[in-house]
Protein backbone atom coordinates (compact mmCIF):
# COMPACT_ATOMS: atom_id res chain seq x y z
CA UNK A 1 0.00 0.00 0.00
CA UNK A 2 2.77 2.50 0.45
CA UNK A 3 4.86 1.27 -1.67
CA UNK A 4 2.26 1.79 -4.87
CA UNK A 5 1.79 5.50 -3.01
CA UNK A 6 5.54 6.06 -3.65
CA UNK A 7 5.65 4.98 -6.87
CA UNK A 8 2.44 6.60 -7.90
CA UNK A 9 4.09 10.16 -6.28
CA UNK A 10 7.12 9.29 -8.49
CA UNK A 11 5.44 8.65 -11.62
CA UNK A 12 3.30 12.10 -10.79
CA UNK A 13 6.43 13.60 -9.93
CA UNK A 14 8.05 13.00 -13.56
CA UNK A 15 4.77 14.05 -15.15
CA UNK A 16 3.98 17.24 -13.12
CA UNK A 17 8.10 17.92 -13.78
CA UNK A 18 7.36 17.42 -17.39
CA UNK A 19 4.42 19.36 -17.56
CA UNK A 20 6.34 22.55 -15.46
CA UNK A 21 9.30 22.45 -18.09
CA UNK A 22 6.74 22.01 -21.13
CA UNK A 23 6.87 25.88 -21.93
CA UNK A 24 9.77 26.88 -22.02
CA UNK A 25 11.03 23.69 -23.86
CA UNK A 26 8.94 24.77 -26.84
CA UNK A 27 9.73 27.96 -26.47
CA UNK A 28 13.27 27.75 -26.25
CA UNK A 29 13.25 25.83 -29.07
CA UNK A 30 10.99 27.92 -31.66
CA UNK A 31 13.05 31.08 -30.65
CA UNK A 32 16.07 30.61 -29.92
CA UNK A 33 17.47 27.29 -30.95
CA UNK A 34 15.81 26.77 -33.94
CA UNK A 35 16.67 30.26 -35.18
CA UNK A 36 20.64 29.45 -34.30
CA UNK A 37 20.30 26.38 -36.35
CA UNK A 38 18.32 28.31 -39.39
CA UNK A 39 21.06 31.27 -39.38
CA UNK A 40 23.60 28.79 -40.40
CA UNK A 41 20.85 27.48 -43.02
CA UNK A 42 20.03 30.78 -44.43
CA UNK A 43 23.88 31.60 -44.41
CA UNK A 44 24.27 29.24 -46.94
CA UNK A 45 21.93 30.68 -49.13
CA UNK A 46 21.23 33.85 -51.60
CA UNK A 47 18.19 35.34 -50.23
CA UNK A 48 16.39 38.86 -50.60
CA UNK A 49 13.79 37.83 -48.32
CA UNK A 50 11.14 38.20 -50.95
CA UNK A 51 12.16 35.73 -53.96
CA UNK A 52 13.03 31.90 -52.97
CA UNK A 53 16.48 31.07 -51.00
CA UNK A 54 18.75 29.88 -53.57
CA UNK A 55 21.33 27.83 -51.95
CA UNK A 56 25.26 28.75 -53.08
CA UNK A 57 26.98 26.69 -50.45
CA UNK A 58 29.42 29.33 -49.04
CA UNK A 59 29.73 31.71 -51.42
CA UNK A 60 28.30 34.41 -48.73
CA UNK A 61 31.45 33.51 -46.46
CA UNK A 62 33.80 34.03 -48.83
CA UNK A 63 31.85 37.12 -50.29
CA UNK A 64 32.33 38.46 -46.47
CA UNK A 65 36.54 37.99 -46.33
CA UNK A 66 37.03 40.93 -48.95
CA UNK A 67 33.77 42.85 -47.50
CA UNK A 68 35.90 45.54 -46.48
CA UNK A 69 32.90 47.44 -45.02
CA UNK A 70 32.17 44.12 -42.31
CA UNK A 71 36.00 44.05 -41.51
CA UNK A 72 36.11 47.84 -40.41
CA UNK A 73 32.79 47.11 -38.55
CA UNK A 74 34.74 44.05 -37.18
CA UNK A 75 37.85 46.64 -35.92
CA UNK A 76 34.99 49.59 -34.79
CA UNK A 77 33.50 47.27 -32.69
CA UNK A 78 36.46 45.97 -31.05
CA UNK A 79 37.81 49.42 -30.99
CA UNK A 80 34.40 50.33 -29.00
CA UNK A 81 35.20 47.49 -26.80
CA UNK A 82 38.92 48.64 -25.51
CA UNK A 83 38.05 52.01 -24.81
CA UNK A 84 33.96 50.95 -23.10
CA UNK A 85 35.23 48.06 -20.65
CA UNK A 86 38.03 49.31 -19.33
CA UNK A 87 36.69 53.13 -18.76
CA UNK A 88 33.57 51.11 -17.01
CA UNK A 89 35.03 48.93 -15.21
CA UNK A 90 37.35 51.41 -13.62
CA UNK A 91 35.17 54.33 -13.18
CA UNK A 92 32.64 51.93 -11.35
CA UNK A 93 35.03 50.02 -9.12
CA UNK A 94 36.59 53.61 -8.34
CA UNK A 95 33.03 54.99 -7.49
CA UNK A 96 32.36 52.18 -5.46
CA UNK A 97 35.03 52.32 -3.43
CA UNK A 98 34.84 56.29 -2.92
CA UNK A 99 31.16 55.91 -2.00
CA UNK A 100 31.86 52.66 0.57
CA UNK A 101 33.80 55.64 2.73
CA UNK A 102 30.82 57.96 2.53
CA UNK A 103 28.92 57.96 5.82
CA UNK A 104 25.27 56.24 5.51
CA UNK A 105 23.22 59.10 4.17
CA UNK A 106 25.92 61.05 2.21
CA UNK A 107 26.39 57.26 0.85
CA UNK A 108 22.48 56.50 -0.33
CA UNK A 109 22.55 60.39 -1.77
CA UNK A 110 25.09 59.96 -3.76
CA UNK A 111 24.15 56.37 -5.26
CA UNK A 112 20.41 57.44 -6.21
CA UNK A 113 22.41 60.26 -7.74
CA UNK A 114 24.86 57.65 -9.57
CA UNK A 115 22.21 55.09 -10.44
CA UNK A 116 19.54 57.56 -11.69
CA UNK A 117 20.38 57.25 -15.29
CA UNK A 118 20.43 53.93 -15.12
CA UNK A 119 16.18 54.74 -15.08
CA UNK A 120 16.85 56.01 -18.37
CA UNK A 121 16.17 54.06 -21.50
CA UNK A 122 18.85 53.66 -24.24
CA UNK A 123 16.73 55.37 -26.42
CA UNK A 124 15.84 58.87 -24.11
CA UNK A 125 19.57 58.91 -23.57
CA UNK A 126 20.40 59.39 -27.30
CA UNK A 127 17.90 61.95 -27.38
CA UNK A 128 19.28 63.79 -24.31
CA UNK A 129 23.08 63.83 -25.43
CA UNK A 130 22.16 64.37 -28.84
CA UNK A 131 20.79 67.57 -27.41
CA UNK A 132 23.77 68.38 -25.04
CA UNK A 133 26.28 67.42 -28.35
CA UNK A 134 24.91 69.63 -30.26
CA UNK A 135 27.47 71.25 -32.53
CA UNK A 136 26.47 75.14 -32.04
CA UNK A 137 24.47 75.62 -29.38
CA UNK A 138 24.97 72.37 -27.12
CA UNK A 139 25.23 72.81 -23.58
CA UNK A 140 29.05 70.97 -23.86
CA UNK A 141 30.06 73.31 -26.57
CA UNK A 142 28.97 76.21 -24.24
CA UNK A 143 30.78 75.39 -21.69
CA UNK A 144 33.69 74.50 -23.91
CA UNK A 145 33.18 78.46 -25.14
CA UNK A 146 33.20 79.80 -21.72
CA UNK A 147 36.62 77.98 -20.93
CA UNK A 148 38.18 79.63 -24.06
CA UNK A 149 37.96 76.24 -25.72
CA UNK A 150 37.21 75.75 -29.65
CA UNK A 151 33.91 74.20 -30.11
CA UNK A 152 33.79 70.50 -30.84
CA UNK A 153 31.61 68.33 -33.85
CA UNK A 154 31.18 65.56 -31.33
CA UNK A 155 28.50 63.21 -33.13
CA UNK A 156 29.62 65.17 -36.78
CA UNK A 157 33.20 64.04 -36.64
CA UNK A 158 34.32 60.97 -37.82
CA UNK A 159 37.18 61.16 -35.04
CA UNK A 160 34.94 62.32 -32.36
CA UNK A 161 31.46 60.20 -32.93
CA UNK A 162 32.36 56.67 -31.23
CA UNK A 163 34.09 58.25 -28.26
CA UNK A 164 31.17 60.51 -27.74
CA UNK A 165 28.83 57.31 -28.07
CA UNK A 166 31.31 55.33 -25.40
CA UNK A 167 30.55 58.44 -23.01
CA UNK A 168 26.64 58.15 -23.29
CA UNK A 169 26.89 54.75 -22.80
CA UNK A 170 29.43 55.16 -19.73
CA UNK A 171 26.66 57.20 -18.20
CA UNK A 172 23.90 54.86 -17.97
CA UNK A 173 26.13 51.61 -17.02
CA UNK A 174 28.36 53.23 -14.26
CA UNK A 175 26.03 53.47 -11.37
CA UNK A 176 24.48 49.66 -11.59
CA UNK A 177 27.96 48.41 -11.89
CA UNK A 178 29.28 50.50 -9.08
CA UNK A 179 26.31 48.81 -6.51
CA UNK A 180 27.28 45.38 -7.69
CA UNK A 181 31.25 46.32 -6.75
CA UNK A 182 29.47 48.05 -3.39
CA UNK A 183 27.55 45.40 -2.38
CA UNK A 184 30.96 42.89 -3.08
CA UNK A 185 32.98 45.31 -1.40
CA UNK A 186 30.49 45.18 1.70
CA UNK A 187 31.06 41.68 2.28
CA UNK A 188 34.58 41.90 3.09
CA UNK A 189 35.08 41.48 6.70
CA UNK A 190 36.00 44.51 8.10
CA UNK A 191 39.15 43.02 10.44
CA UNK A 192 41.04 43.02 7.63
CA UNK A 193 40.91 46.48 6.72
CA UNK A 194 41.90 46.89 10.50
CA UNK A 195 44.76 44.32 10.94
CA UNK A 196 46.46 46.44 7.62
CA UNK A 197 45.34 49.71 9.44
CA UNK A 198 47.59 48.42 12.37
CA UNK A 199 49.92 47.18 10.04
CA UNK A 200 50.52 51.03 8.91
CA UNK A 201 49.43 50.22 5.27
CA UNK A 202 47.94 53.35 3.00
CA UNK A 203 44.72 53.34 1.59
CA UNK A 204 45.67 52.93 -1.52
CA UNK A 205 47.65 49.56 0.09
CA UNK A 206 44.84 48.07 1.21
CA UNK A 207 43.19 48.59 -1.99
CA UNK A 208 45.35 46.82 -3.71
CA UNK A 209 45.98 44.03 -1.42
CA UNK A 210 42.40 43.54 0.32
CA UNK A 211 39.72 45.06 -1.79
CA UNK A 212 40.91 44.13 -5.65
CA UNK A 213 41.98 40.54 -5.10
CA UNK A 214 38.79 39.71 -3.47
CA UNK A 215 37.03 41.54 -5.85
CA UNK A 216 38.41 38.76 -8.66
CA UNK A 217 34.67 37.48 -8.70
CA UNK A 218 33.00 40.25 -9.12
CA UNK A 219 35.79 41.52 -11.63
CA UNK A 220 35.35 38.77 -14.11
CA UNK A 221 31.40 38.77 -13.69
CA UNK A 222 31.17 42.83 -15.09
CA UNK A 223 33.75 42.13 -17.21
CA UNK A 224 32.37 39.39 -19.30
CA UNK A 225 28.72 40.72 -18.81
CA UNK A 226 30.28 44.30 -20.16
CA UNK A 227 32.03 43.00 -22.96
CA UNK A 228 29.46 40.65 -24.33
CA UNK A 229 26.79 43.78 -24.43
CA UNK A 230 29.91 45.97 -25.89
CA UNK A 231 30.22 43.33 -28.99
CA UNK A 232 26.16 43.95 -29.51
CA UNK A 233 26.28 47.53 -28.83
CA UNK A 234 23.55 48.94 -31.37
CA UNK A 235 20.64 51.13 -29.59
CA UNK A 236 22.26 54.56 -28.86
CA UNK A 237 24.24 54.40 -32.48
CA UNK A 238 21.43 53.05 -34.37
CA UNK A 239 19.40 56.35 -32.88
CA UNK A 240 22.22 58.98 -32.72
CA UNK A 241 23.83 58.33 -35.88
CA UNK A 242 22.97 55.42 -37.43
CA UNK A 243 26.61 54.76 -38.17
CA UNK A 244 27.51 58.07 -39.61
CA UNK A 245 29.42 59.95 -39.98
CA UNK A 246 31.10 58.53 -42.71
CA UNK A 247 30.86 55.42 -41.23
CA UNK A 248 33.00 55.86 -38.65
CA UNK A 249 30.24 54.49 -36.04
CA UNK A 250 28.94 51.63 -37.78
CA UNK A 251 29.67 48.66 -35.53
CA UNK A 252 28.92 45.17 -36.10
CA UNK A 253 25.49 44.28 -35.10
CA UNK A 254 24.15 47.50 -37.12
CA UNK A 255 26.07 46.69 -40.10
CA UNK A 256 23.75 43.21 -39.88
CA UNK A 257 21.12 45.34 -39.05
CA UNK A 258 21.37 47.01 -42.65
CA UNK A 259 22.51 44.20 -44.59
CA UNK A 260 19.05 42.27 -42.96
CA UNK A 261 16.46 44.89 -43.06
CA UNK A 262 17.60 47.66 -45.63
CA UNK A 263 19.71 45.62 -48.31
CA UNK A 264 17.30 42.64 -47.62
CA UNK A 265 20.36 40.16 -47.90
CA UNK A 266 18.97 38.17 -45.53
CA UNK A 267 21.49 35.51 -46.59
CA UNK A 268 24.40 37.53 -46.23
CA UNK A 269 23.85 39.09 -43.38
CA UNK A 270 22.90 35.61 -41.58
CA UNK A 271 26.49 34.49 -43.11
CA UNK A 272 27.61 37.80 -40.45
CA UNK A 273 25.79 36.94 -37.61
CA UNK A 274 27.24 33.19 -37.76
CA UNK A 275 30.82 34.67 -37.61
CA UNK A 276 29.66 37.57 -34.96
CA UNK A 277 28.41 34.85 -32.93
CA UNK A 278 32.18 33.10 -33.41
CA UNK A 279 33.35 35.75 -32.43
CA UNK A 280 31.62 36.11 -29.08
CA UNK A 281 31.56 32.18 -28.32
CA UNK A 282 34.40 32.17 -26.24
CA UNK A 283 33.19 35.37 -24.32
CA UNK A 284 30.15 33.33 -24.20
CA UNK A 285 31.50 30.18 -23.20
CA UNK A 286 33.02 31.91 -20.29
CA UNK A 287 29.56 33.63 -19.05
CA UNK A 288 28.34 29.73 -19.41
CA UNK A 289 31.04 28.92 -16.77
CA UNK A 290 30.36 31.42 -14.60
CA UNK A 291 26.17 30.53 -14.13
CA UNK A 292 27.11 26.54 -13.97
CA UNK A 293 29.70 26.83 -11.81
CA UNK A 294 27.85 28.94 -9.01
CA UNK A 295 25.37 26.17 -9.53
CA UNK B 1 41.12 61.92 8.32
CA UNK B 2 38.19 63.87 9.16
CA UNK B 3 39.03 66.43 6.84
CA UNK B 4 39.67 63.76 4.00
CA UNK B 5 36.41 62.09 4.41
CA UNK B 6 34.46 65.42 3.98
CA UNK B 7 36.86 66.04 0.74
CA UNK B 8 36.00 62.70 -0.52
CA UNK B 9 32.08 63.33 0.22
CA UNK B 10 32.04 66.66 -1.48
CA UNK B 11 33.94 65.44 -4.58
CA UNK B 12 31.04 62.30 -4.61
CA UNK B 13 28.27 64.94 -4.48
CA UNK B 14 29.70 67.05 -7.02
CA UNK B 15 30.59 63.65 -9.52
CA UNK B 16 26.73 62.96 -8.81
CA UNK B 17 25.47 66.23 -9.83
CA UNK B 18 27.46 65.61 -13.11
CA UNK B 19 25.27 62.43 -13.46
CA UNK B 20 22.35 64.19 -12.93
CA UNK B 21 22.94 67.21 -15.17
CA UNK B 22 22.00 65.85 -18.15
CA UNK B 23 18.68 64.79 -16.81
CA UNK B 24 18.23 68.46 -15.41
CA UNK B 25 18.73 69.90 -19.10
CA UNK B 26 16.34 67.47 -20.45
CA UNK B 27 13.90 68.45 -17.47
CA UNK B 28 14.34 72.66 -18.13
CA UNK B 29 14.86 72.06 -21.95
CA UNK B 30 11.23 70.43 -22.32
CA UNK B 31 9.88 73.42 -21.02
CA UNK B 32 11.27 76.22 -22.64
CA UNK B 33 10.56 77.90 -25.99
CA UNK B 34 12.20 77.06 -29.26
CA UNK B 35 14.22 79.84 -29.83
CA UNK B 36 15.48 79.46 -25.98
CA UNK B 37 16.29 76.06 -25.44
CA UNK B 38 20.08 76.35 -25.47
CA UNK B 39 19.67 79.50 -23.60
CA UNK B 40 20.70 77.97 -20.46
CA UNK B 41 19.97 80.85 -18.12
CA UNK B 42 16.35 80.34 -16.15
CA UNK B 43 13.88 83.07 -16.84
CA UNK B 44 10.33 82.34 -16.20
CA UNK B 45 9.49 84.01 -19.27
CA UNK B 46 10.64 81.07 -21.44
CA UNK B 47 9.01 78.67 -19.85
CA UNK B 48 5.76 76.92 -21.45
CA UNK B 49 3.93 74.23 -21.80
CA UNK B 50 3.62 74.03 -25.45
CA UNK B 51 5.81 71.71 -26.06
CA UNK B 52 3.92 69.05 -23.91
CA UNK B 53 0.65 69.75 -25.13
CA UNK B 54 1.88 69.47 -28.92
CA UNK B 55 3.87 66.54 -28.38
CA UNK B 56 0.59 65.14 -26.48
CA UNK B 57 -1.98 66.47 -29.71
CA UNK B 58 0.91 65.52 -32.61
CA UNK B 59 2.69 62.82 -31.98
CA UNK B 60 1.38 59.17 -30.87
CA UNK B 61 3.44 59.25 -27.41
CA UNK B 62 1.01 58.04 -25.09
CA UNK B 63 -0.54 55.50 -27.15
CA UNK B 64 2.91 54.02 -27.76
CA UNK B 65 4.04 54.33 -24.08
CA UNK B 66 0.30 52.29 -23.34
CA UNK B 67 1.86 50.14 -26.03
CA UNK B 68 5.02 48.92 -24.15
CA UNK B 69 3.54 48.92 -21.04
CA UNK B 70 1.10 46.20 -22.16
CA UNK B 71 4.15 43.79 -23.86
CA UNK B 72 6.48 44.71 -20.69
CA UNK B 73 3.70 43.21 -18.15
CA UNK B 74 2.97 40.84 -20.29
CA UNK B 75 5.96 39.37 -20.44
CA UNK B 76 7.33 39.82 -17.61
CA UNK B 77 4.48 38.16 -15.79
CA UNK B 78 4.29 35.33 -18.37
CA UNK B 79 7.96 34.76 -17.39
CA UNK B 80 7.75 34.69 -14.12
CA UNK B 81 4.88 32.58 -13.76
CA UNK B 82 6.63 29.54 -16.50
CA UNK B 83 10.33 30.18 -15.17
CA UNK B 84 9.38 29.88 -11.82
CA UNK B 85 7.92 26.26 -12.78
CA UNK B 86 11.00 25.36 -15.09
CA UNK B 87 13.38 26.26 -11.82
CA UNK B 88 11.41 24.57 -9.59
CA UNK B 89 10.91 21.18 -11.58
CA UNK B 90 15.27 21.78 -12.34
CA UNK B 91 16.37 22.12 -8.52
CA UNK B 92 13.50 19.74 -6.78
CA UNK B 93 11.85 17.32 -9.00
CA UNK B 94 13.25 14.46 -10.60
CA UNK B 95 12.79 12.96 -13.85
CA UNK B 96 14.86 10.93 -16.55
CA UNK B 97 16.71 13.83 -18.55
CA UNK B 98 17.18 15.90 -16.07
CA UNK B 99 20.86 17.30 -16.09
CA UNK B 100 20.70 17.51 -20.15
CA UNK B 101 17.56 19.19 -19.95
CA UNK B 102 19.56 21.86 -17.85
CA UNK B 103 22.29 21.52 -19.55
CA UNK B 104 20.38 22.62 -23.06
CA UNK B 105 17.74 25.08 -21.70
CA UNK B 106 21.43 26.80 -19.95
CA UNK B 107 23.42 26.93 -23.10
CA UNK B 108 20.98 28.93 -25.08
CA UNK B 109 21.91 31.59 -22.59
CA UNK B 110 25.18 31.92 -25.25
CA UNK B 111 23.33 32.88 -27.95
CA UNK B 112 23.07 36.91 -28.14
CA UNK B 113 20.03 38.47 -29.54
CA UNK B 114 21.26 39.89 -32.23
CA UNK B 115 23.06 36.59 -33.70
CA UNK B 116 19.33 35.22 -34.16
CA UNK B 117 17.57 38.44 -34.79
CA UNK B 118 17.05 37.57 -39.04
CA UNK B 119 16.02 34.47 -38.55
CA UNK B 120 13.87 34.77 -35.47
CA UNK B 121 12.39 37.48 -37.96
CA UNK B 122 11.06 34.85 -40.38
CA UNK B 123 10.45 32.46 -37.85
CA UNK B 124 7.54 35.05 -36.18
CA UNK B 125 6.56 36.17 -39.98
CA UNK B 126 5.72 33.13 -40.66
CA UNK B 127 4.31 31.88 -37.23
CA UNK B 128 1.60 35.07 -38.34
CA UNK B 129 2.92 37.16 -35.37
CA UNK B 130 4.04 39.69 -37.39
CA UNK B 131 2.80 43.61 -36.43
CA UNK B 132 0.79 41.50 -33.68
CA UNK B 133 1.25 42.51 -29.92
CA UNK B 134 2.05 38.31 -30.23
CA UNK B 135 5.00 38.96 -32.20
CA UNK B 136 6.09 41.78 -29.84
CA UNK B 137 5.47 39.87 -26.69
CA UNK B 138 6.12 35.69 -27.18
CA UNK B 139 9.40 35.91 -28.58
CA UNK B 140 10.60 37.58 -25.56
CA UNK B 141 9.72 35.99 -22.47
CA UNK B 142 11.90 32.61 -23.10
CA UNK B 143 15.17 33.65 -21.80
CA UNK B 144 17.13 31.03 -19.45
CA UNK B 145 18.66 33.43 -17.44
CA UNK B 146 15.10 33.39 -15.26
CA UNK B 147 15.02 29.93 -15.29
CA UNK B 148 18.68 29.50 -13.67
CA UNK B 149 18.42 31.93 -11.27
CA UNK B 150 14.89 30.45 -10.12
CA UNK B 151 16.55 27.44 -10.10
CA UNK B 152 19.19 29.04 -7.78
CA UNK B 153 16.60 29.84 -5.04
CA UNK B 154 14.10 27.04 -4.90
CA UNK B 155 18.28 24.97 -4.50
CA UNK B 156 18.64 26.77 -1.17
CA UNK B 157 14.30 26.69 -0.61
CA UNK B 158 13.91 24.97 2.69
CA UNK B 159 12.52 21.00 1.97
CA UNK B 160 10.45 20.93 5.38
CA UNK B 161 7.76 23.18 4.44
CA UNK B 162 7.08 21.07 0.83
CA UNK B 163 7.64 17.10 2.36
CA UNK B 164 5.09 19.25 5.08
CA UNK B 165 2.24 19.65 2.19
CA UNK B 166 2.94 16.36 0.89
CA UNK B 167 1.67 14.79 4.04
CA UNK B 168 -0.94 16.87 4.24
CA UNK B 169 -2.26 15.37 0.85
CA UNK B 170 -1.23 17.85 -1.37
CA UNK B 171 -0.10 16.84 -4.93
CA UNK B 172 3.40 18.64 -6.26
CA UNK B 173 1.87 21.13 -8.31
CA UNK B 174 -0.63 22.31 -5.65
CA UNK B 175 2.54 22.65 -3.47
CA UNK B 176 4.04 24.69 -5.61
CA UNK B 177 1.46 27.09 -6.84
CA UNK B 178 -0.20 27.22 -3.29
CA UNK B 179 2.77 27.20 -0.96
CA UNK B 180 6.30 27.83 -2.58
CA UNK B 181 5.39 30.24 -5.40
CA UNK B 182 3.58 32.72 -2.61
CA UNK B 183 7.12 32.52 -0.79
CA UNK B 184 9.48 33.20 -3.67
CA UNK B 185 9.20 36.73 -3.71
CA UNK B 186 13.16 37.52 -3.15
CA UNK B 187 13.51 35.90 -5.97
CA UNK B 188 10.36 37.08 -7.92
CA UNK B 189 11.04 41.06 -7.09
CA UNK B 190 14.20 41.50 -8.71
CA UNK B 191 13.27 39.60 -11.70
CA UNK B 192 10.51 41.45 -12.12
CA UNK B 193 12.64 44.76 -11.98
CA UNK B 194 14.73 42.83 -14.57
CA UNK B 195 12.26 41.75 -17.18
CA UNK B 196 10.30 44.49 -17.33
CA UNK B 197 13.21 46.97 -17.80
CA UNK B 198 14.91 45.04 -20.17
CA UNK B 199 11.72 44.88 -22.06
CA UNK B 200 10.68 48.62 -21.48
CA UNK B 201 13.84 49.28 -23.04
CA UNK B 202 13.47 46.85 -26.03
CA UNK B 203 14.00 48.54 -29.12
CA UNK B 204 15.44 46.68 -31.40
CA UNK B 205 13.23 43.43 -31.80
CA UNK B 206 10.17 45.94 -31.63
CA UNK B 207 11.87 48.11 -34.51
CA UNK B 208 12.14 44.77 -36.55
CA UNK B 209 9.08 43.11 -35.92
CA UNK B 210 6.10 46.09 -36.11
CA UNK B 211 5.86 48.07 -38.86
CA UNK B 212 2.08 49.39 -37.41
CA UNK B 213 2.39 52.82 -36.33
CA UNK B 214 -0.45 52.11 -34.00
CA UNK B 215 1.77 49.30 -32.31
CA UNK B 216 4.67 51.23 -31.94
CA UNK B 217 6.02 50.69 -28.62
CA UNK B 218 7.63 54.12 -26.74
CA UNK B 219 11.62 53.50 -27.74
CA UNK B 220 10.31 53.00 -31.60
CA UNK B 221 8.03 55.76 -31.42
CA UNK B 222 10.93 58.77 -29.61
CA UNK B 223 13.41 57.40 -32.03
CA UNK B 224 11.15 58.02 -34.92
CA UNK B 225 10.01 61.34 -33.63
CA UNK B 226 14.24 62.48 -33.67
CA UNK B 227 15.28 60.55 -36.86
CA UNK B 228 11.72 61.43 -38.36
CA UNK B 229 13.53 63.69 -40.71
CA UNK B 230 11.11 66.29 -39.89
CA UNK B 231 12.12 69.60 -38.91
CA UNK B 232 11.50 68.59 -34.90
CA UNK B 233 12.01 71.51 -32.46
CA UNK B 234 14.59 70.06 -29.98
CA UNK B 235 11.91 71.53 -27.18
CA UNK B 236 9.42 68.97 -28.55
CA UNK B 237 11.88 65.96 -28.70
CA UNK B 238 12.88 66.64 -25.25
CA UNK B 239 9.44 67.18 -24.10
CA UNK B 240 8.34 63.69 -26.16
CA UNK B 241 11.80 61.90 -24.58
CA UNK B 242 10.59 63.65 -20.82
CA UNK B 243 7.38 62.04 -21.24
CA UNK B 244 8.88 58.59 -22.40
CA UNK B 245 10.73 58.82 -19.21
CA UNK B 246 8.14 59.11 -16.47
CA UNK B 247 7.37 55.61 -16.80
CA UNK B 248 10.82 54.34 -15.43
CA UNK B 249 11.35 57.23 -13.24
CA UNK B 250 8.51 56.37 -11.33
CA UNK B 251 9.11 52.75 -11.29
CA UNK B 252 13.00 53.97 -10.21
CA UNK B 253 11.75 55.20 -7.13
CA UNK B 254 9.70 52.70 -6.06
CA UNK B 255 11.90 49.69 -6.93
CA UNK B 256 15.52 51.55 -5.96
CA UNK B 257 15.88 49.32 -2.51
CA UNK B 258 15.20 46.50 -4.61
CA UNK B 259 17.35 47.45 -6.97
CA UNK B 260 20.41 47.59 -5.02
CA UNK B 261 19.10 44.48 -2.91
CA UNK B 262 18.79 42.55 -5.93
CA UNK B 263 22.25 43.04 -6.87
CA UNK B 264 23.19 40.29 -4.61
CA UNK B 265 20.87 37.62 -5.76
CA UNK B 266 20.94 38.41 -9.71
CA UNK B 267 24.46 39.71 -9.64
CA UNK B 268 26.89 36.55 -9.49
CA UNK B 269 30.14 37.16 -7.20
Amino acid sequence: MKRMKKNRRKRNEVVTAYAFLLPNLVGLTVFVFFPMIYAFYVSLHDWNALSPKVFIGFDNYIEMASDKRWWASVGRTFLFTLIYVPALYCLSLFFAVILNNLKQKYQSIARTMFLLPFAITSVISAVIWMFLYDPRNGVLNQFLSSLGFDKLEFLGSTNQALVSIVAVILWINIGYNMIIFMASIKEIPKDYYEAAKIDGASAWRAFRSITFPLLRGTSTFILIVTMIASFTVFDQIMVMTSGGPASSTEVSVLYIYKQAFEFLNMGYASALAVILFLIIFILSLAQLRLYTKKG
Amino acid sequence: MKLKKSTLTIFAIVCGLLMIAPIYFLVVGAFKTPDTVFDLSLHLSNFTFDNIKQVFSETNIVRAIVNSLIVSVTVTVVAMLIHAMAGYALARLNFPGKTFTFGWIISTLMVPFSVIMIPLYMVVQNLGMANSYLGLIVPMIFNAYGIFLFRQFYLEFPKELEEAAYVEGLSIAGTFFRLVLPLSKPIIVPLTIGFFTANWNNYLWPMIINQKEELNVVQVALANIVGGGYETEWSVMLAAALISAIPTFILFFIVQRHLVEGVKTTGIK
